[in-house]
């Protein structure tokens, strides 16, 4: 198991490796030397071109990125020209507020979805799962910022439960200590992977129900809810698990649009605002951890599916 | 005459008692009745056999005693009484309390039947917990202890595996255990060895009746095999579109039948025994389908001794004493169809003792499939050993069966011959030339000289063309017909498998089984191939449909003068269609020759061992059997057995087996077998069957070297 790990790990590095130098060259091309965007339009031409050497960025591309490679390693993320901080201290302020919400949200559509799916598939065909279906598809097909803005609407202004703008405080822990504030991001942000993660859900049941062993256990005289808890979900959950652990990157994508409607101080507000200044390291830097964590929720998946499988073995 | 369906007094003795049950099935808008009016019952300590083709309602039967029936079933009249006790119209919670319980049910497949994420100790031990009301240490105790009454060693440390760390053999066995933990009175049986090879077949029905005479149960046994029927049943329910046609002894069944379904099923089952020079009986036409309104017998339009009446009035179950009921209007006398004197001779194409020269032959052919191996580590698991060094030859005109139980190699022996795989190493020969690792012209030379029927006629047809382009494809291939010419080659084609052209325009799912197989069958033979590979062609089919493609195919073989390799688990399929025949183990080609050769003198323990574990249709063969054949399970191809690979079966297993392959040698002209100790000629073939009746390692056999 260990050793899978690591292995895992070590071809992981190479998967990321490769993501950098795409993602590096693709910001090269788009923005090439940034000496004008940092400096202004009103910057003499010689300044720009100071900045820009000094910077090291009139090298050539290969070296920049081996420096940029070898100042990542160091725990260095690069500079923020237009904040004038460090990206890695940019990052670690919003990151904690940032993962609690994608993590609240997550759990929050497994919690919702599972047993959604697993009743809507044992009521196959009724009123209450074509009702349901059409809810989750709904919810499917809505576009996140959509979702957003009606959550407002009716939850905010027009019934006054929750608050139009999430919680401002600094803490990564807001989830906890101010709920209402946070209900409308999280919910918006579970939204869709509820539906997503309902149909699939619901989807696996069926094929579980329909194998013989449901049968058989029914033939042994277990009652129809001793089945679903001790046969059924763990068997349809499997197939989630894999699901759960691609749809973590696209939580990072959820954040930017939940994170700004709702001006929450997170990675994804951030990402916004540094797009707007053109802040280059800013970007590259939460490009990269797309990056990372696309291959950190698929490794996790295969893990975790090892250990409520016992048919696979990870060697 | 005594009429069922009168108020009768309950008897004693009968555990259950099923009267005039019909189920009725709601799918899609349209009320089908799969079982409509049926009445048998079940006495204390007996084995009652269920059978019958599929779709006659023997499965949906016992899902209702179990109050099981699948969505949109009900049962729509009649009565189930479990000793004396009214199961119909009882509660879900009350019926909960009977299941697993009172009745307990043993499933076919035991791969699906199992929950994957459960050990197969909580499995075993959840009806306890439920029914006894036992703490989970006393529920694991008592499962531990089922599990060795199953026959599973060293029970206590196989309680934490999982279903898919077992053989098929042995998680059939759990599946019992599992059914008999709380010691039912009732046990319903469906298909219990359906999906596991013969040899492992005859130990779980062995052990099937051993502990039904230990823990006094009754046991309903549904099958599709006569043979299981004749060798377990002591009565027999036979099962037509959803009425029961017969009932009586198993003596009686299979030698006083009366109804003429009985007989004629009976009639289409190829026996070892079989005189290959006649066809097989066969019944024409196909089971009625159950949504069609159909009055009288629904058996007369199939039925020979059909009359006017018979299409009018439903016959009722009737007989002159209530232990031999029948529904005919015009029953037969005991006479069987084989007795008849209206048998269809077939000749045989090629003369035996004209030996004819070699069309087809595989040279040190070998099949490795590597193992599951790390990719980054290069570490390999070790491969799979599928087919190790088999050679034999195929003359024209010649049929070469293949036969063996599962994993022995066959089928990718014959996806080698066709070029589906390319051997590991060896070679096959067609007509004298390589025919392997070809590529490009010479590779679809191959295609149109060796063609393969498959087994799964509704899987190798293409869901969405029509038989016409089906058929058509291969003449489309091969290029050599323009589109005129293509048309009537497929009307030929049809001709010769014996469809109408109206099937031209169907689709495979509007087609049955049989057709669908005909038309696999019409496709193979489209490019006037000179080489059949049929891989299993009857296994999918039921038994009535089975003999019209085997009859079929033995008369193409001799009109067409084809070549062709069939394989087959089932012996008797082989036996019938192959001039010669090769018996596969493990990998290797263990026996070679005639079908008198293999039936009558095998001189391999395992051939021998195969032979005797065949449930034959024939209740006086059945009894006079001695316990299973072959024991124990298959050893894993990764790490074959050192030495003759049998040995670790094998009863008469010495020193020398563990150290030196026997080769493949000839013990008379064209009988070739690979054992240091083959089996005497005079000894078989009831020899053969006492080789293995000497438990558990006779020492004294009569062998060929005393």
């Amino acid at each position: 198991m260990v050793r899978y790990i690591v292995k895992r790990l070590g071809t992981s590095l190479i998967v990321v490796i490769g993501i950098s130098i795409v993602v590096f060259v693709l910001l090269h091309f788009m923005a090439g030397a940034p000496g004008r965007s940092v400096l202004g339009p009103t910057a003499s031409a010689d300044a720009v071109a100071a900045f820009n050497r000094e910077h090291g960025f009139d090298q050539p591309l290969v070296v920049q990125y081996l420096s940029y490679v070898s100042e990542v390693l160091r725990g260095n993320l690069g500079q923020s020209f237009k904040l004038n901080q460090s990206v890695s201290d940019l990052l670690s302020d919003n990151a904690g507020r940032s993962a609690m919400l994608s993590l609240a949200a997550l759990v929050l559509a497994v919690i919702i979805a599972i047993p959604l799916g697993t009743y809507q598939a044992t009521k196959r065909n009724s009123a209450s799962d074509t009702a349901l279906t059409g809810v989750t598809f709904l919810l499917y097909a809505s576009p996140q910022f959509f979702i957003a803005l009606l959550a407002i609407e009716i939850f905010s202004i027009k019934l006054g439960i929750f608050p139009s703008q999430a919680s401002q405080s600094n803490s990564p822990f807001v989830i906890f200590t101010d709920p209402v504030a946070m209900a409308l991001p999280v919910l918006t942000l579970a939204a869709s992977n509820i539906a997503v993660f309902a149909r699939y859900q619901r989807s696996s049941t069926l094929d579980q129900l329909g194998q013989d062993y449901i049968k058989v256990a029914r033939a042994k005289g277990v009652s129809e809810r001793g089945i679903i808890r001790n046969h059924l979900v763990r068997n349809s959950s499997l197939p989630l698990i894999t699901l759960i652990g691609v749809s973590v990157p696209s939580l990072l994508a959820g954040n930017l649009i939940v994170e700004s409607v709702f001006n929450y101080p997170g990675l994804g507000l951030l990402f916004i605002n540094s797009l707007q200044r053109e802040d280059y390291p800013v970007l590259l830097a939460y490009t990269l951890i797309g990056g990372v964590l696309t291959v950190l929720g698929t490794l996790i998946a295969d893990v975790v599916l090892a250990a409520a499988d016992p048919r696979i073995k990870l060697s | 005459m005594i009429e069922t369906g009168q108020p009768v007094d309950r008897e004693v003795g009968r555990v259950l008692d099923v009267r005039d049950l019909a189920i009725r099935i709601n799918a899609h808008g349209q009320q089908v009745e799969p079982v409509a009016g049926v009445s048998f019952h079940l006495n204390e300590g007996e084995t009652l056999g269920l059978v019958g083709e599929s779709g006659c309602g023997k499965s949906m039967t016992g899902l209702a005693i179990m109050g099981m029936l699948p969505p949109g079933g009900s049962i729509s009249r009649g009565s189930i009484a479990l000793a004396g006790d009214e199961l119909v119209g009882l509660g879900e919670r009350a019926y909960r309390q009977v299941r697993g319980n009172d009745i307990a049910m043993i499933f076919q497949d035991s791969m699906t039947s199992l929950n994957p994420t459960k050990t197969i100790g909580y499995q075993i031990a959840e009806p306890v917990r439920i029914h006894r009301g036992a703490s989970n240490r006393e529920a694991l105790e008592r499962a531990a202890e089922v599990l060795s009454m199953v026959g599973i060693a060293r029970p206590r440390e196989r309680m934490g595996d999982y279903p898919h760390q077992l053989s098929g053999g042995m998680r059939q066995r759990v599946m019992i255990a599992m059914a008999l933990a709380c010691e039912p009175k009732v046990v319903i049986a469906d298909e219990p060895t359906t999906a596991l090879d013969v040899t492992i077949q005859a130990q779980v029905l062995e052990l099937l009746d051993n502990l039904k005479a230990k823990l006094g149960m009754s046991m309903v046994l549904i099958t599709h095999d006569m043979g299981v029927v004749a060798s377990r049943a002591d009565r027999v329910n036979v099962m037509y579109s959803g009425r029961i046609a017969e009932i009586a002894g198993t003596e009686d069944l299979f030698s006083r039948t009366r109804h003429p379904y009985t007989r004629d099923l009976l009639a289409s089952i190829p026996l070892l025994g079989q005189d290959r020079g006649t066809a097989l009986y066969s019944i024409k036409g196909i089971p009625p389908d159950l949504a069609e309104r159909q009055s009288g017998c629904r058996y007369a339009p199939r039925c020979q001794n059909a009359t006017a009446k018979c299409h009018e009035e439903e016959p009722v179950l009737a007989g002159v004493s209530t232990d031999h009921l029948f529904a005919c209007w015009n029953p037969i006398d005991g006479e069987g169809v084989r007795d008849q004197s209206a048998q269809v001779q077939i000749r045989s194409a090629i003369t035996k003792d004209v030996p004819t020269k070699p069309r087809l032959s595989l040279v040190h052919l070998v099949k490795e499939y590597r193992g599951s191996s790390s990719a980054i580590l290069g570490r390999s698991l070790g491969s799979v050993k599928a087919v190790s060094d088999v050679s034999l030859t195929i003359g024209a005109g010649e049929t070469y069966g293949l036969v063996g139980e599962s994993g022995c190699g066959k089928t990718t022996l014959g996806r080698m011959i066709v070029g589906l795989e390319a051997p590991t190493s060896g070679k096959v020969l067609l007509d004298g030339k390589s025919i392997s690792h070809v590529k490009g012209r010479d590779a679809r030379h191959r295609q149109r000289e060796i063609q393969m029927m498959f087994q799964d006629p509704y899987g190798s047809l293409d869901p969405r063309m029509k038989v016409s382009a089906i058929l058509a494809e291969p003449l489309v291939i091969a290029g050599q017909l323009d589109a005129e010419a293509r048309r009537s080659r497929v009307a030929e084609l049809l001709d010769h498998v014996g469809l109408p052209l109206s099937a031209l325009k169907k689709l495979p799912h509007e087609m049955s089984g049989g057709q669908r197989q005909r038309i696999g069958l019409a496709r193979a033979l489209a490019v006037e191939p000179r080489v059949l590979v049929a891989d299993e062609p009857v296994s999918a089919l039921d038994v009535s449909i089975r003999s019209q493609v085997l009859n079929l195919m033995r008369k193409l073989q001799n009109e067409l003068g084809l070549t062709s390799l069939v394989i087959s688990h089932d012996l008797a399929v082989v036996k019938y269609l192959a001039d010669r025949i090769g018996v596969m183990y493990l990998g290797k080609l263990v026996e070679e020759g005639t079908g008198d050769d293999i039936y009558k003198r095998p001189a391999h323990p395992y051939t021998a061992g195969l032979i005797a574990a065949i449930p034959e249709p024939d209740p006086a063969i059945e009894r006079g059997k001695p316990a299973a054949g072959v024991r124990g399970e298959l050893p894993s191809p990764i790490s074959p057995p050192s030495g003759c690979r049998f040995r670790t079966r094998c009863p008469m297993a010495q020193e020398i087996c563990t150290t030196a392959e026997p080769p493949l040698a000839a013990i008379q002209p064209g009988h070739r077998v690979a054992c240091h100790f083959p089996l005497s000629a005079a000894e078989a073939p009831g020899g053969a069957n006492r080789a293995w009746q000497q438990e558990p390692h006779p020492k004294r056999l009569v062998l060929l070297d005393e």
